[in-house]
């Protein structure tokens, strides 16, 4: 710095009208506001809200902490050894993934099924557009995304109910006798289907609305073309919407995905405990209840670390085939 | 929106973050601020005397937390003004809670916990995580109350049994709970039946139900455990103390016991011959009990004694809601007709990092004093643990006078049990008892299920294990 010491003020301006290059390493009152409030309150948030706790809670896991006391005892990787051998967290971690499979799945198919019908699925004649009366379902379809999980998980307990049900009530009037009394949570065979298509359900609309927004950003001569070359509805949403809106889906299958691995809350609403023969318990259940009602904190981090990490790999993967499909998309368009 | 670029993909990475590990981090947050020195310990001390038994210092405040739940907190506020007088003007402070484990959880780990705490609720800290950090309130229960008595001697038999863990006594249960099966004598009357004595005599019942469309029993999927209570309870009284020894040391064949495999052949009897309310795995508990409560479509249901106040909104009229003891399986069991489960809830402790340990003794013991327990009970229309504190009439509560009727008729045979609040395992009890009433479990696979859940509890060096005797 050339300035003269004492007059910051001139040396400001006359930075400010240099060009770019010469005044990047000039600390104004522009830029450092503009690093503190953009860059440094975030990362300051993030280091403290999220990755000291993370780190605290992989320490946590290598202890035996209760969660009362002021000191922990190190045990290394007991708790990992202890989760391998405990056949209740093996069979969460499968209901888990259970879940991680289907829901993403099934909540992906649906929306996008309704978000081709609502965009491009109406009138085969005159413009390419969707269903009659579609900015109506697709007000509708949102609702359920606006009603809290518990508040969800709570009204479906109510539907699922044996005897007083609105389910089961219905079955039975439809002259399905065998409906009476049947306790949908309390099978094997339907807890978790039920619980699947609960939260199934609580989903759909959003990301159908989520997928329309992005089937329109695709221009519609392109629809228009496929029309033209005859291509039916169910060819324009295979060969045209899906690959349009690629991006789209692979984040909604991320986000539903780690959703899926969570489910706590319509879980602890519709089956706390587990489930008929623990069908439906998943693995943040186990944590909860290990940590506050077994009072053993250290090996509830273990099993946060285990989940973390079932986490990263699955969105590891998602994104990582997503990329390569993209590449080898390109590539053949390219040849 | 077509096409993720770098920047989403951090973000995403942020958000999965954020996401994922969200309880084993909430945890984290907890223990930040550890391992500082206790600001507490006993404090200052006055003169130990027989009004001043513990030493409180004149003026010396205490700081309670008091869970929130059907008893409410003034029960509690209530010895407030005696505390003050006897002590100089000290305050009682008393802070109500819902979440007791994590609201106090940082106090513990600070090191700077209450003085005294109703350990109560859905939200309560296991015992054992902070047995350790707890006075021994043994002297409290050698100490006289405001009367002169020795309070050892003011309370009904057993009542000190769940709270001693170590050989300390570590917690107090103040609230009388009377465990049986409860059924609507308006009912019972009008039918001619009475209450069961032996499993036998339950079965009978059950195809009297069946005659008019009802069912013997009816359970919720969140309370099928309370059939465990039943099926501990009478297996106790059929096969005398050593079961109960037994089952509260994990011990390896515990469940295989002849009394106890008794009482589950019968259970499973009733299960067979249908007289258990279809659907209860999927039934909420509530809805259950109001199905034996208000549209009285099961006979008979067993619970602890707040169940009254539980369906008070809920129950038909002219119910007279009673209690009557667990079945026996012969009439040759171990301990009379009588004997039933007698425990207490309402769990006080005195951690010893407070700031003021004998101040937090001294509001338990005047809460325990005739005034402070009748008080309780003409609110709350439940005893507390301390004794002849209810008049004959219960103050007009059916429930109450049984059960106060019960403790009468059964001196010294009462008993109790706690491994399942000691070792949490109510929520897989419950699975497997949802599984054992809906039929597809049956006595073998619900004794293996129970039995593997004790192996494994005692055989984990890292779970410290309740001696009991």
């Amino acid at each position: 710095m050339s300035a003269l010491p004492g007059a910051p003020g001139r040396t400001a301006v006359r930075g400010a009208a240099r060009p770019p290059a010469a005044s990047r390493r000039r600390w104004t009152f522009d830029r450092v506001s503009l690093v503190v409030v953009f860059l440094g309150v975030p990362l300051a948030l993030y280091l403290v809200f999220v990755l000291y706790p993370f780190t605290q809670a992989a320490w946590y896991s290598l202890t035996s902490w209760s969660g009362f006391t002021a000191t922990q005892e190190f045990i290394g990787l007991e708790n990992y050894r202890r989760l391998l051998g405990d056949g209740l967290f093996l069979q969460a971690i499968g209901n888990s993934l259970s879940l991680l499979v289907v829901v993403p799945a099934v909540t992906l198919v649906l929306s996008f099924a309704l978000a081709c019908l609502l965009t491009f699925g109406g009138s085969s004649t005159g413009a390419v557009r969707g269903l009659s009366g579609s900015s109506f379902y697709r007000v509708v379809s949102f609702f359920p995304y606006v009603v809290p999980a518990i508040v969800v998980g709570i009204i479906f307990g109510r539907v699922y109910d044996p005897s007083a049900g609105l389910l089961n009530g219905v079955l039975t009037g439809l002259g399905l006798g065998r409906f009476q009394d049947f306790a949908w949570l309390g099978e094997p065979a339907t807890a978790l289907w039920a619980v699947i298509v609960v939260i199934v359900w609580s989903f759909v609309g959003f990301y159908m609305v989520l997928f329309v927004a992005s089937i329109r950003a695709i221009p519609a001569e392109i629809f228009e073309a496929a029309r033209i070359d005859g291509a039916g509805r169910f060819r324009t949403a295979v060969f045209i919407a899906a690959p349009g809106i690629a991006g789209s889906l692979r984040t909604a299958y991320v986000y539903l995905g780690i959703f899926a691995l969570d489910a706590f809350v319509f879980l602890a609403a519709m089956n706390p405990d587990g489930g008929p023969g623990n069908s439906t318990l998943v693995i943040t259940q186990q944590i909860f209840s290990t940590a506050f009602t077994q009072g053993r904190f250290g090996l509830a981090c273990a099993m946060g670390v285990v989940l973390a990490v079932l986490t990263f790999v699955f969105t590891g993967l998602v994104l990582g085939i997503g990329q390569l499909l993209a590449r080898r998309g390109a590539k053949e368009a390219r040849a | 929106m077509s096409e993720s670029t770098p920047l989403q993909r951090r973000r995403f990475l942020g958000l999965a973050l954020a996401g994922t590990l969200l309880p084993a981090a909430t945890a984290a947050c907890a223990a930040s601020g550890g391992g500082e020195e206790p600001g507490g310990g006993s404090g200052p001390t006055g003169e130990v005397s027989d009004q001043n038994p513990f030493g409180v210092a004149e003026g010396a405040a205490v700081d309670a937390v008091i869970f929130d739940g059907g008893y409410g907190t003034d029960y509690v506020s209530f010895v407030a003004a005696q505390y003050a007088d006897l002590h100089g003007g000290g305050t009682l402070t008393v802070s109500p809670s819902t979440q007791i484990a994590q609201e106090l959880q940082p106090r513990f780990v600070g090191g700077n916990p209450p003085d005294l705490v109703d350990n109560s609720g859905a939200n309560a800290i296991g015992l054992a995580t902070i047995a350790a950090q707890l006075e021994d309130l043994t002297p409290l229960t050698e100490a006289k109350n405001t009367d002169g008595e020795v309070i050892a001697d003011t309370l009904y038999p057993g009542m000190l049994d769940d709270g001693t863990y170590d050989g300390r006594l570590v917690q107090l249960n103040y609230v009388l709970t009377v465990y049986g099966l409860w059924y609507s004598k308006t009912l019972f009357d009008a039918n001619g039946w009475t209450a069961p004595a032996t499993w036998d005599d339950a079965l009978a019942l059950g195809a009297a139900a069946r005659e008019q469309g009802k069912y013997l029993f009816c359970w919720g999927k969140e309370a099928a455990s309370y059939y465990l209570t039943l099926a501990v309870d009478s297996a106790v009284k059929e096969g005398g103390d050593e079961v109960r020894v037994a089952m509260g040391n994990l011990e390896a064949d515990a469940w295989s016991h002849p009394a106890v495999q008794a009482v589950l052949g019968k259970m499973a009897e009733a299960v067979q011959a249908g007289y258990f309310r279809p659907g209860g795995a999927g039934t909420q508990f509530t809805a259950a009990q109001a199905q034996w409560s208000q549209a009285q479509e099961a006979l008979l249901y067993p619970s602890g004694s707040w169940i009254e106040n539980e369906m008070k909104s809920q129950t038909a009229p002219d119910f007279q809601m009673t209690c009557a003891p667990p079945p026996s399986v012969t009439a040759g069991a171990a301990m009379p007709a009588a004997a039933f489960h007698a425990s207490a809830g309402e769990p006080f402790v005195v951690p010893s990092r407070g700031a003021n340990t004998a101040g937090g003794m001294e509001v338990l013991r005047l809460m325990l004093s005739k005034e402070a327990a009748t008080n309780f009970a003409r609110t709350k229309l439940s005893s507390t643990i301390v004794r002849d504190t209810v008049p004959q009439d219960a103050f007009g509560s059916t429930a109450l006078a049984s059960q106060i009727a019960m403790l009468d008729a059964a001196g010294e045979d009462t008993y109790t049990f706690n491994f399942n609040d000691v070792y949490g395992f109510t929520s897989q009890n419950n699975v497997l008892w949802n599984g054992f009433l809906s039929g597809q479990l049956d006595v073998a696979g619900l004794t293996s299920g129970l039995q593997q859940q004790f192996d494994q509890t005692r055989e984990d060096s890292g779970i410290t294990k309740v001696e009991v005797s």
